[in-house]
This record gives C-alpha cells, sequence and structure tokens, in this order.
C-alpha cells in the first residue's frame, strides 16, 4: 500500500490531517501575480519612456548650472522637466489602467464557489472541500461532476470524463481500472484534476494533489515560460535608438560649433543639452498610447479584450496563427454530420444555428433509422429547462438533438416505445440495445433496438433496409458498407451502426421476462437501417476567416490534441489544408510508392502526430515548418506546442496561439501574443494570454490583425508627423546659436506644440481608415519594415522637414520685419536682444522697444497629414461629414499651428497665418508627386527611396 | 523658393512705417547713464567719473548751437504734424530743437559733474521713440513722476524735475521714423535727487503719466516705467 490507505476504509482522519500538513491544500497556487507597483514601474520604463526620463535629468541638470551660475532668467528647463516626467507619468498611468481594466474582466469570470468532494475516510463517506483532499484519500466522483485532483481509478462502472480542457481531445475517454499505457495522460485509469466526470460512477485513490497534479505542472510550465517583447516594443526601442543617435549626434556637431565660434564651454554644453532635449519627441509617448488605447477600444466593441495595450499592433504583424482546434476552430460538441443509408451518403446539418440545408427525409429507411437513433438512446433533456440541457454522453447527446430535429418531441416519442429491457454499452461487446413496445397498442410484438461499432453492428446482421424493403444482406451490400464507413471514417468522423429487429411474437409474447444480463433474447440475424457519423464540426464563421488570412498573407497551423484523422479532417474542412493540396502519405497511395520515395517537397500539406514530433530534432521542425505551407499537429502534449511555436519563432515569424484549454497556457504565454477564448477557456489560458475573445468567435482575429496592421500604419504616420515636426522646431535653434538671431522658438513654446496643439492632429492620424488594400499585403517582415526606417526618417527630416523649416522662417522673418526688424538686423541680434540692462533697442525704423515685449518668437509650423500611398484625393478628400471632428481637424489640410511665446498674445495674431501657404501647397504637390511615383514604378529607385 | 518668398515679403514692407505696432502701446522707459543699480562715492571721483562723461557725450548733440543748427523751433504745446502733400510723400520731416539748457542744473552745462560731487545726481529720463505715437491728448503733456517703492519712501527726500513738471512737450511728437526724420531730437526729462538718504540703498521707479497710454500691467516691468536702486555713499 504505496499510500496507507485501505481500498475500502480509505484514510484515517489523523493520517489525513497529517498528509494535509505535509503537502497542503490541494488547490491551484494561482500564479505569482505581479506586484500592482512592479506593474506600473514597468509602464513607466518603456524605450520612450527611458528616453524622456534622460531627458528631465538633463533639463534639471541644465536647471541646475543655470542657477548656481545665478543667470537665473528664465524657469524654462524646470518647467520643460517636470513637464516631461507629467508626461510620462499621465501616460503611465494610462496604461496601468488599461491592464487594470482588463484583468478584471479576467478576474470576474474566475469560479468562486468552492468544490466539493465525496471522500471516504475511517470507513465512512464524508462530503468534504475539495481543497482538503489529500494523497491517498479514497474518493467516488460520478457524472456531473469535476474530478476533484489527480485519481487512480480502483473501481468504475461506464465511467467517462472530458479531457479536453487538457489534451484537446473531444470526445470522452472512457475510464477503467486497468492500466493501458505507460503515459499518464493516455492511460485509462488515471482521471485528472479539473476534468469533468459525464457519467458513470467511479472511486479512486488521491495520487497528486494542488500543484503537483498534471494540470498544475502544465500551468506551471506556463508561469515557467517567459513574456516575449512585443514587436511594437521593439520598435519603439529602433526608433529611440535612432533619436537618441541623431540627438547626440547634432547636439556633439553643434556642441564643436559654439565652441568653434567663441561660446563659452559651459555656455556651449547648454546648448549641447537643449538640442538634446529638442529633440525628444515628448508628443509621441501620449500619441502611442492614445493611439493604441483607441484600437483598444475599438477592439473591445468586437469583442476582443486586450490585456497588454502594445498586443494590439503585435496582432496586425502576425505571421503565423497556431490554433488549437476544439472549441476555437470547432464548436466543441459533438454534432451528427453524416448518415448513410439507401446506401448513399447524405449529409446532416451541423452549423451552430441549425440553419443549413436538410437531407431528404422522405424514405422509410430514415424513418426507422431515426427511430433506432431516437430510441436507442440514453440522453435526456433535463426536465423544465425545455430543450437547452441534455445529460448524456457526447454521441448520444448529438443523436438526441438530431433526432429532436428531424422527428420533433423525442420525450414524448420515447413514451409511446415504452421500453422494456436495455442493455448498455460496454467495452466488450461494442453495442447497446434495448428492446420497446410498438406505438400502435394492437401489435403486440416487441421491437429490438441496436447500436454500436459498425462492423459489430453488421456481423450480427442478415439483412439490410433499402427503400424501406428488407433485403438479404449479401457480399455487394457488404462492400458498399465498407466504402462507406470508410469514407465516412477518412472525415475525421465518429461512425455508429444502427440495426432493429421486430421480434417474434410468438417467442416472445407480452410479459416475457427479458433479461439484460443473459441476454435470452435474438441478438444476431439482425436488420441493418444504416450508419451516423458524428464530428464536432468548425464554427461557420472559421472557413472564410482562415481564407481571410491566407488573403492577408498570414499562415494558420493547427496545432490539436486530437487525433490525427480528425484534425486533418477538420483542418480540410477548414481550409487550413487546402483543396488539392496532399500530404507524403497521400502522395505515396496515388503514385502506388513507398512513403520514403516522395519528395518531401511535393506535398504541401503535412499532418505531424505528437509521437513522430516527438523524434524530431528541432531543426527538423524547422524543416518541415519551412517546406510544407499547410501544417497540421496532432496529439501534441503542451511542452510540443510550446517547441512548435519556438520553432515558427526561431524561423523569423511572429506568432499568434490561439487556445482554450489548460494545455494551450504555455504556448499562449509563449506566443507573440496569445489569444484566449472568452466563453470556452480555462482561467488558465485567459491568465496567459494577451488578448480574450470573449465572443470565441475565431474571426474576431481577422478584425484584429486588420486593426493591428491600420495601426502600425498610421503609428507609421503619426512618427512620420512627429518626426517632421521636429526639425522645424530644432532649427530655429540651432540658427539660434550660428547667427545669433533672436530665439525664433522657445522650450516652453515647443513644448505647447508638442502637447497641446500638436497632439490632436498626431491623433486624429490614428482615426484614418485603412489604406484599401491592407489586408491584401502580406505581413510586415519584423526585420525590414520597420516602424521608422531610413527613408522614413530622411523624407520626413530633411526633404518635408526642410521645407517646413523654410516655411517657419519665412513666416518668422515676415513677422519680425514687420514689427520693424529687417532680417539682416536680426542677425547678430541675440546679445542686445537678450539684455535684461537695454530697455531702448533700436529697430531698423529707429524705434526703441523693451524686453519683453519684444519676445515676440513666434514661428508658423507647417503642418502636413500624409498617407503613405494612396493620395488624399483617392482617400477621398472631403470624407463624408459623419467623421469626428478629429477627423475633420485633420482634413483641413495644413493646419497652420500659430504659436506666440505667451497665449495670452494670440489675439489678433492671425495675420502670419497665412504667409506659409506656398509652402502648404509645395508640401503638397511634393507628397503627391512623390505618391505618384511610389504608385507607379513599384520596385524603382524612387519607390525604395521614397516609400516608408 | 525660401529667397523668393523672402524677397516678395521684403517688397511689401513700407520704408518709413513698420507693418505693425501692435507690441508698442506701451512705450518702455530708460534712464542715462544706463543700469540697474548705481553706486557713487562722492569722495572718490573714479565711482562717479564714468557716469558723467556717459551723460556727457549723451547730451552733446543736444548743445544748443547744434539744435538750432539743424533743427526748427517749434510751437511749444502742440503736435508737430507734418502730412504729405497730396500724393508726394514728405519724406524729409523736420525736427524740433531740444535745447540742452532745458535741463538746466541738469544739462551739465553749469556743473560739469551732474551733482554727483555734491550727493545730488541728476538722472537724465528718455520715453522709447515710437513711429507716430501722439502721446497726450487735449493738448495734456505727458510727463514722468519718480517715487521711491514702499519702505524707501521716506528716503528719497526732494526731487526736482527739468523741464519744469517733468514734461515731454507735445511738439516732439509724432516721430517719423529715422529715415524720414533723420535729426529727430528725443525729448528727455531730467531729475536731480536733492537731498536723498545717504549710505543707504534706495529704490526707485519712474513712470511716464499720460492720458491716451495705458498703464502697463504690473507683471510687465518695463512697461511705460523704469526702476534702479541707487546708493549714495559719503564715508572713504
Amino acid at each position: 500500500m504505496r499510500y496507507t490507505t485501505s481500498v475500502t476504509k480509505g484514510l484515517t482522519s489523523s493520517k489525513a490531517e497529517e498528509v494535509l500538513e505535509r503537502d497542503g491544500p490541494n488547490e491551484l497556487l494561482p500564479p505569482k501575480g505581479t506586484p500592482e507597483y512592479v506593474k506600473f514601474a514597468r509602464q513607466l520604463a518603456g524605450g520612450l519612456q527611458c528616453l524622456m526620463w534622460v531627458a528631465a535629468v538633463i533639463c534639471f541638470i541644465a536647471f541646475g548650472i543655470e542657477f548656481s551660475r545665478g543667470t537665473l532668467g528664465c524657469f524654462d528647463d524646470l518647467y520643460l522637466a517636470i513637464t516631461l516626467i507629467t508626461v510620462v507619468v499621465v501616460t503611465g498611468c494610462f496604461g496601468y489602467y488599461q491592464e487594470f481594466k482588463s484583468t478584471n474582466i479576467i478576474a470576474s469570470f474566475k469560479n468562486l464557489v468552492p468544490q466539493q468532494a465525496l471522500v471516504i475516510r475511517d470507513g465512512q463517506k464524508n462530503q468534504i472541500n475539495a481543497m482538503d483532499l489529500v494523497v491517498g484519500d479514497l474518493v467516488e466522483i460520478k457524472g456531473g461532476d469535476r474530478v476533484p485532483a489527480d485519481i487512480r481509478i480502483i473501481f468504475a462502472q461506464g465511467c467517462k470524463v472530458d479531457n479536453s480542457s487538457l489534451t484537446g481531445e473531444s470526445e470522452p475517454q472512457s475510464k477503467t481500472p486497468e492500466c493501458t499505457h505507460e503515459n499518464p495522460l493516455e492511460t485509462k485509469n488515471i482521471a485528472f484534476f479539473s476534468t469533468t466526470c459525464l457519467e458513470g460512477v467511479a472511486t479512486g485513490t488521491v495520487i497528486n494533489t494542488g500543484d503537483r497534479t498534471i494540470i498544475g505542472r502544465i500551468a506551471s510550465l506556463a508561469s515557467g515560460v517567459g513574456n516575449e517583447k512585443t514587436p511594437i516594443a521593439i520598435e519603439i526601442e529602433h526608433f529611440v535608438d535612432i533619436i537618441a543617435g541623431l540627438a547626440i549626434f547634432f547636439g556633439f556637431t553643434f556642441f564643436v560649433v559654439a565652441m568653434f565660434i567663441g561660446y563659452a564651454f559651459l555656455e556651449a554644453m547648454i546648448f549641447f543639452m537643449a538640442i538634446v532635449v529638442a529633440y525628444v519627441p515628448e508628443g509621441l509617448l501620449a500619441t502611442v498610447t492614445v493611439c493604441l488605447s483607441l484600437t483598444a477600444k475599438r477592439l473591445a466593441r468586437k469583442n476582443c479584450v486586450v490585456k497588454n495595450l502594445e498586443a494590439v499592433e503585435t496582432l496586425g504583424s502576425t505571421s503565423v496563427i497556431c490554433s488549437d482546434k476544439t472549441g476555437t476552430l470547432t464548436q466543441n460538441r459533438m454534432t451528427v454530420a453524416h448518415l448513410w443509408f439507401d446506401n448513399v451518403i447524405h449529409a446532416a446539418d451541423t452549423t451552430e444555428d441549425q440553419s443549413g440545408q436538410s437531407f431528404d427525409q422522405s424514405s422509410e429507411t430514415w424513418r426507422s433509422l431515426a427511430r433506432v437513433a431516437g430510441l436507442c438512446n440514453r440522453a435526456i433533456f433535463k426536465p423544465n429547462q425545455e430543450s437547452l440541457i441534455v445529460v448524456g454522453d457526447a454521441s448520444e447527446t448529438a443523436l438526441l438533438k438530431f433526432t429532436e430535429l428531424a422527428i420533433g418531441n423525442m420525450m414524448e416519442y420515447r413514451e409511446r416505445f415504452k421500453k422494456v429491457v436495455e442493455v448498455p454499452f460496454n467495452s466488450t461487446n461494442k453495442f447497446q440495445l434495448s428492446v420497446h413496445e410498438l406505438e400502435d397498442p394492437m401489435d403486440l410484438r416487441y421491437l429490438l433496438v441496436m447500436k454500436g461499432a459498425p462492423e459489430r453492428i453488421l456481423e450480427r446482421c442478415s439483412t439490410i433496409l433499402i427503400k424501406g424493403q428488407e433485403m438479404p444482406l449479401d457480399e455487394q451490400w457488404r462492400e458498399s458498407f465498407q466504402t462507406a464507413y470508410m469514407d465516412l471514417g477518412s472525415l475525421g468522423e465518429r461512425v455508429l451502426g444502427f440495426c432493429h429487429i421486430y421480434l417474434n411474437e410468438n417467442e416472445f409474447p407480452r410479459g416475457y421476462k427479458f433479461d439484460s444480463d443473459e441476454m435470452n433474447f435474438t441478438t444476431s440475424g439482425l436488420c441493418f437501417a444504416g450508419l451516423i457519423s458524428m464530428i464536432d464540426p468548425p464554427r461557420a464563421t472559421v472557413p472564410d476567416a482562415v481564407m481571410k488570412c491566407r488573403t492577408a498573407g498570414i499562415r494558420v497551423v493547427m496545432v490539436t490534441g486530437d487525433h490525427p484523422i480528425t484534425a486533418r479532417a477538420i483542418a480540410a474542412n477548414v481550409g487550413i489544408i487546402t483543396e488539392g493540396s496532399e500530404t507524403v502519405e497521400d502522395i505515396a497511395t496515388r503514385k502506388r510508392i513507398p512513403v520514403e520515395q516522395v519528395n518531401r517537397r511535393d506535398a504541401r500539406a503535412c499532418v505531424i502526430s505528437g509521437g513522430q514530433l516527438k523524434d524530431m530534432s528541432s531543426e527538423e521542425l524547422d524543416e518541415a515548418l519551412r517546406s510544407h505551407p499547410e501544417m497540421v499537429f496532432a496529439r501534441t502534449s503542451p511542452q510540443q506546442k510550446l517547441i512548435i511555436v519556438e520553432s515558427c519563432q526561431r524561423l523569423g515569424s511572429i506568432v499568434a496561439v490561439t487556445g482554450d484549454g489548460v494545455n494551450d497556457s504555455p504556448a499562449l504565454k509563449k506566443a507573440d501574443i496569445g489569444i484566449a477564448m472568452g466563453i470556452a477557456g480555462s482561467d488558465a489560458a485567459k491568465n496567459a494570454a494577451d488578448m480574450i475573445l470573449l465572443d470565441d468567435n475565431f474571426a474576431s482575429i481577422v478584425t484584429g490583425v486588420e486593426q493591428g496592421r491600420l495601426i502600425f500604419d498610421n503609428l507609421k504616420k503619426s512618427i512620420a508627423y512627429t518626426l517632421t515636426k521636429n526639425i522645424p522646431e530644432l532649427t530655429p535653434y540651432l540658427i539660434y546659436i550660428t547667427v545669433s538671431v533672436p530665439l525664433p522658438l522657445g522650450c516652453i513654446t515647443i513644448l505647447m506644440i508638442e502637447l497641446a496643439t500638436d497632439i490632436f492632429p498626431s491623433v486624429s492620424l490614428a482615426y484614418e481608415k485603412a489604406e484599401s488594400d491592407i489586408m491584401h499585403l502580406k505581413p510586415r517582415n519584423p526585420r525590414k519594415d520597420r516602424l521608422v526606417n531610413e527613408s522614413l526618417a530622411a523624407y520626413s527630416y530633411f526633404q518635408i522637414g526642410a521645407i517646413q523649416s523654410f516655411a517657419g522662417f519665412t513666416d518668422y522673418f515676415t513677422a519680425m520685419a514687420q514689427e520693424g526688424w529687417y532680417p539682416l538686423l536680426c542677425v547678430g541680434l541675440r546679445s542686445h536682444w537678450e539684455d535684461v540692462h537695454l530697455q531702448d533697442l533700436q529697430d531698423s525704423y529707429g524705434q526703441e522697444w523693451w524686453v519683453s515685449v519684444i519676445e515676440i518668437c513666434q514661428i508658423a509650423d507647417v503642418l502636413i497629414r500624409k498617407t503613405r500611398r494612396l493620395s488624399i484625393f483617392q482617400q477621398g478628400f472631403f470624407r463624408s461629414v459623419d467623421v469626428d471632428s478629429m477627423e475633420q481637424m485633420s482634413l483641413t489640410p495644413y493646419i497652420q499651428s500659430y504659436t506666440p511665446c505667451y497665449v495670452s498674445f494670440m489675439k489678433g495674431w492671425g495675420q502670419w497665418w497665412f504667409v506659409p501657404i506656398p509652402y502648404g501647397i509645395l508640401i503638397f504637390v511634393y507628397d503627391e508627386i512623390r505618391k505618384l511615383g511610389v504608385r507607379r514604378h513599384p520596385g524603382s529607385w524612387w519607390d525604395q527611396e521614397l516609400y516608408y | 523658393m525660401f529667397c523668393l518668398t523672402m524677397y516678395v515679403m521684403l517688397q511689401t514692407l513700407d520704408d518709413h512705417k513698420p507693418t505693425w505696432q501692435d507690441r508698442l502701446g506701451t512705450p518702455g522707459m530708460m534712464i542715462r547713464p544706463r543700469g540697474d543699480t548705481m553706486e557713487i562715492n562722492t569722495h572718490n571721483t573714479e565711482s562717479w567719473d564714468m557716469y558723467t562723461k556717459t551723460l556727457d557725450n549723451f547730451l552733446s548733440p543736444y548743445n544748443n548751437s547744434l539744435q538750432a543748427e539743424k533743427n526748427d523751433e517749434c510751437t511749444p504745446d502742440q503736435y508737430f504734424i507734418q502730412g504729405d502733400i497730396g500724393d508726394v510723400k514728405n519724406n524729409l520731416k523736420r525736427s524740433c530743437q531740444f535745447n540742452r539748457s532745458l535741463l538746466q542744473e541738469c544739462s551739465g552745462l553749469d556743473d560739469h559733474t551732474y551733482g554727483y560731487q555734491t550727493g545730488k545726481p541728476c538722472i537724465i529720463i528718455k520715453l522709447n521713440r515710437v513711429i507716430g505715437m501722439l502721446p497726450g491728448k487735449d493738448g495734456q503733456a505727458p510727463f514722468v513722476t519718480c517715487g521711491a517703492k514702499k519702505e524707501d519712501s521716506d528716503k528719497i527726500g526732494e526731487v526736482a524735475y527739468y523741464p519744469e513738471n517733468g514734461t515731454f512737450n507735445l511738439m516732439y511728437y509724432p516721430y517719423y521714423g529715422k529715415k524720414a526724420q533723420v535729426n529727430y531730437s528725443q525729448p528727455l526729462v531730467a531729475i536731480k535727487f536733492l537731498n536723498i538718504t545717504l549710505n543707504e540703498d534706495i529704490n526707485i521707479e519712474c513712470r511716464i503719466i499720460s492720458n491716451n497710454i495705458p498703464s502697463g500691467s504690473e507683471r510687465d516691468k518695463f512697461a511705460g516705467k523704469v526702476s534702479f536702486k541707487l546708493r549714495i555713499n559719503t564715508k572713504h
């Protein structure tokens, strides 16, 4: 006795307490939650955030230097630092709130009802909390219970469990005391924690509790898997690298220039820092956060809840989706798919809402078949619940629902055929039969109905029903039966045979004592009625969604715990394996050559089972993934799912994993984006995922992909916009240092432009509609298609940015000249301009000025909205009025944001808004020419240099 | 493109009057000698020598002889308006005489030390030039008034203004710009501290009072006023 327990009396209470003390309660430790402050801190430590922190520190240093020198003319540096920190903290709060909110959605799914278990201790049956179970406890389970721990069965009667959340098998597994396999997941005598017992009863000893159970181990495997960096985080880091590099380059260049011109070292140092800070796009962080949140909100409306904001974009760059089968691609309920009678295979309606076409039901044989299916069936509708909830085994449930739809009220129907005796299904005879009285009270014959494994049923039959006529079952019929059976089997469907016989009235008169154990009645020479096959059918929306993924260049790989044949059938059904694609085995059969001789590259499709996978090295797996575009992995363990995901990632793909079961959770975590099912999904899966589909609809993923791509494109536009703006913001400073004109653009003004006026156009770019071809393009290559690449930087900096700078300076000089300061006078004016003691500075007209008034430091910022490829005209210049006001703002093609130093001077300063208009037109024309070139000559030099 | 727009822009400018003057509603004021702190020692010639030199320099164009040679004698107490004659722009405007002698005690003609040696220093105040400005309506000329900041109010002592009452006579306005009015003599007001408390820092603020110049807001340190710190030491 390994567990010092008794098979009849169980543990003693004292022993149980002792073990409980040793092992701890029988519950899964929740995955170690990250403490809230760490989560918050993480929001403050992204790439952009770090850049802002550095900038803020630099500002403090600059402020410190000025402070110590006593030249505390302005507090600009201090304000700037404070604003930078505020921006980081506020956006951090925003991101944190988003994460917090979605965590709450998940938490609400948790089932808080404590589970009960029936345990035998000291020879007494007790109902105790499942938490208090210990190893060695003797527990009883019955249909409908959740298995309270890992249990080795020592007694079972018709016990079946649903392992789908653990292994992905949609069929119920029967459990018996025999040990049939070395692998605990395969053997029949172990029932697992958290699976559900569907029917029958069983008694067993607890062999593992809490985190040591199989499910606990999977859960800890999931928490052991590190989270991958999201692609957008990588992109933003890349962007920050570029920005930081350029900032330091520019800063250093001008530091040297300033030293050369003859500024003091400290002054040059302050210039250096100011340039670095001016380079930081303050508004970008807010823009990115707002863009992502907006998309997350939009997705939430379409039933996708995003846990991590950055995951929104990840979906867009996804190039491989590894999808679980059960519950994700399929409905996770057995449904009658095909029937074979009258020597024809009929297809049944498998849609969720029974909206499909039905077959011809006029045949007499059909009525007999339906009668057998309806009567030889132990599943019942739960009373008082209408026809909603069915109690019984999955295939019987399927048959019951099917006949209910075909014939009508089954409960009443069964009343009419009173059941006399019943022999339930068992694994030795592999059939189930029942004997019924007939509906017609005058007819005193008994009707025997039988169903079971088709070959066993056929053995017992001597006739076959064809068009209502009994025909002798000759070789020809047997052959057609075999063909039909094979056909249905190859569709991955579970096939059952049905037969019946009217018992001889004289031999079995009314009141005859039928004995279910002895079987004292005819069980051979029956009349074969037909075959019914069942499958867990794909969801209606899935084939279309898979198709869309394919056009979008995304590969869909099925990874399931189910059997290869079923997996393959479903894969073919939903289009993961397309029509005409063959596996190596198919080619071998077609060409009648051994499998080894087939050129592996000829096969588009490939089905690999867990067993084969175990023997493959990671290189072989990579090779298989590379050479076969259509892949199905069957019979995989959670560990293997992880290996598959890693292999895809090694090949440079961005991998999305969808799944619902506990067995999927490690892969969900490992994937670049894990997508869990909201309704069918287990808590473990939801915890590991980045995104949750509330309606379990695979098609929502396609929406997600579209939104993700859109946000990437739009972010690109936003960044192009921000970068463009950076140059006209920086040049005034450079000119200020080198030519000594009065400072045209103060840093507070820059902040105002960045955070107040420019946020709106930037964010409005997030509302931009998709350019029409977005879902027909290949997913971006994470190594090549960067968020910010050279051509984007070059185009926005040195082309548009330069034009804008000129526009800005034209405006600056115009304003200055019209106020009385001729351009030539401005040059070299800086030191007088900033001299506080000089209150009668002469302008070009001989007027005298005092200091604060002459700080007319303004510059017009000419802004342009752009689409990457389609011209504004193609996008519809005056797009419908129904778009938000935000959109309207961005539609005003050139927003001239004009911000004087102090807001109070705003009034009446509109006259200079119009000065840069020629430049606006120039930029517009320039950009349109660029786009025209890109469209006309794809792939040319022009395209490569100017398309970003 | 840049050159083109700049050129076009420059073409639109008027040579004599800037397009916009909205920044100059309240003109600034400035003192001579310049600076916001003046510390002099009556016994130490070097401490005020440079001030007197500055004033000498500053006032030399106002010498009566020079003024008489270049500028006209105008009718006092009314604007000296020189309109254009029809379409012909009257581009050379004449200016009114402002004789150095008007500053009397502070003209430096009699007392070459401008009172610095005796501890009764002169400060000269001017109002910033603004083209076309007509300060003071209804014939009431703008004038300067000086006072000490609160805590120093009893230490400032008596202040004398030259010309009388510290007025800027209306005949010096309007100003037509340096191109048209080459010899413009900006009117001045001199103040002399007659018995200021010695050996102490005294904060003084002078402002322009006029019935059509808005007094600058408190925030703007320089709108229509000028302030400085004065300390006269008598000890060695």
